[in-house]
């Protein structure tokens, strides 16, 4: 499928990318436009709030309000930026609401836990023995722990980077903020995980 | 090069190294700084080390039941909607009619404005607003409801008639 696409646009031609066209699809009454936004986003929204939140339940639940959000929009919605930028604006803000709600007040006790949730490592050559299992979990465990303890906005923004490989301007438009603020954001939140993660080498 | 760590605009580069997203040029000019710089060495091992501890960290799989829960909320907000037009529904079905209906109105309401002494001045403005709406609360309800039997179609592909 073509990443961006040439169409017209009340009257006016727009270089849009393909999610837009979708988007503008789902204003003009195409259901099945929706279900193709949501077959490309649901995985990245949900993984970007799980470990926003680090609760899977909580994130699937934000996740389903994201998309919602979407859906309910979709009347209004005018492509003044990229889908995904618009995507992730709301993602972010219901994340950043759920931590200041409390709404993950398990998440301390989550992380004091043995995670039920915490993804099966898939090795291809040869099953992890117990001890290789243990020590995966631990470091596991110590990454999500230093993710945890950044503030909400780095946490955010390095997010973005790291697994959503989005761009500086991007991601200051999602946090609305400047380019510069969020290199800031980044150069701090990664120090900062430098001097808790740099042993892991 | 004047070395990267001196400035925060500098580091950039060096996080964009270590994230591997700087292109071929820079790395090169910067792998022959860092041969030489022990704080950028050490600077790029530390970053490379986060990199590696990021990567380890696996996103959970989605539910597969995801999709049908999102639908299921979508269709309770429509069907609010559905519930008012049911009474309307064998006129909406015929797309042509409701139309034919509003023009008809708008005829009969510019025959009687024709007549002096009719209808009086006040009460015209009410019955060209109701004419005028009432199409595209039509268009708006057929939107919907062909939305709700894609979403249906969706959710319960092997049922062919939609429950609507």
């Amino acid at each position: 499928m073509p990443e961006r696409v040439r169409t017209d646009v009340g009257g006016a031609a727009a270089a849009l990318d393909y999610d837009a066209e979708l988007m503008l699809r789902v204003k003009e009454g195409d259901g099945a436009s929706f279900g193709v936004l949501l077959d490309k986003h649901r995985s990245s929204v949900v993984h970007f709030l799980y470990r926003m939140v680090q609760n899977h339940p909580v994130a699937e639940e934000l996740a389903q309000e994201v998309f919602l959000r979407v859906y309910r929009s979709r009347s209004t919605y005018e492509p003044t930026a990229k889908f995904t930028t618009w995507l992730f604006r709301i993602a972010t803000h219901l994340a950043l609401n759920a931590l200041r709600d409390g709404k993950n007040e398990r998440l301390q006790e989550h992380l004091d836990d043995d995670s039920s949730d915490m993804p099966v490592r898939q090795i291809s050559d040869s099953r992890p023995s117990v001890e290789q299992f243990m020590v995966y979990q631990a470091r596991l465990d110590e990454v999500r722990r230093a993710v945890a303890t950044l503030p909400e906005k780095q946490r955010a923004a390095v997010l973005m980077h790291k697994y959503e490989e989005m761009e500086y301007s991007q991601i200051a438009k999602v946090l609305n903020c400047s380019e510069s603020a969020v290199k800031s954001l980044l150069f701090r939140a990664y120090e900062t995980l430098r001097a808790r993660l740099a042993h892991m080498a | 090069m004047r070395c990267p760590i001196e400035t925060r605009e500098n580091a950039e580069m060096l996080l964009a190294y270590c994230s591997r997203k700087l292109d071929a040029e820079s790395t090169a000019i910067l792998e022959d700084h860092i041969r030489i710089c022990p704080a950028c060495r050490e600077f790029a091992g530390g970053q490379q080390a986060v990199w590696r501890a990021l990567d380890a960290w696996e996103a959970i799989p989605v539910s597969a039941d995801f999709d049908r829960r999102l639908y299921g909320r979508i269709e309770k907000e429509v069907s609010w909607w559905d519930l008012l037009m049911r009474p309307f529904r064998p006129l909406l079905f015929r797309q042509g009619l409701p139309i034919a209906a509003a023009v008809a109105l708008v005829i009969g309401a510019g025959v009687l404005l024709q007549r002096p002494g009719a209808v009086s001045p006040a009460s015209t403005p009410v019955s060209a607003q109701v004419d005028v709406v009432a199409p595209d609360q039509a268009e708006h309800a057929l939107q919907e409801m062909e939305m709700m039997r894609e979403f249906n179609r969706l959710v319960h592909p092997d049922t062919a008639d939609p429950k609507m």
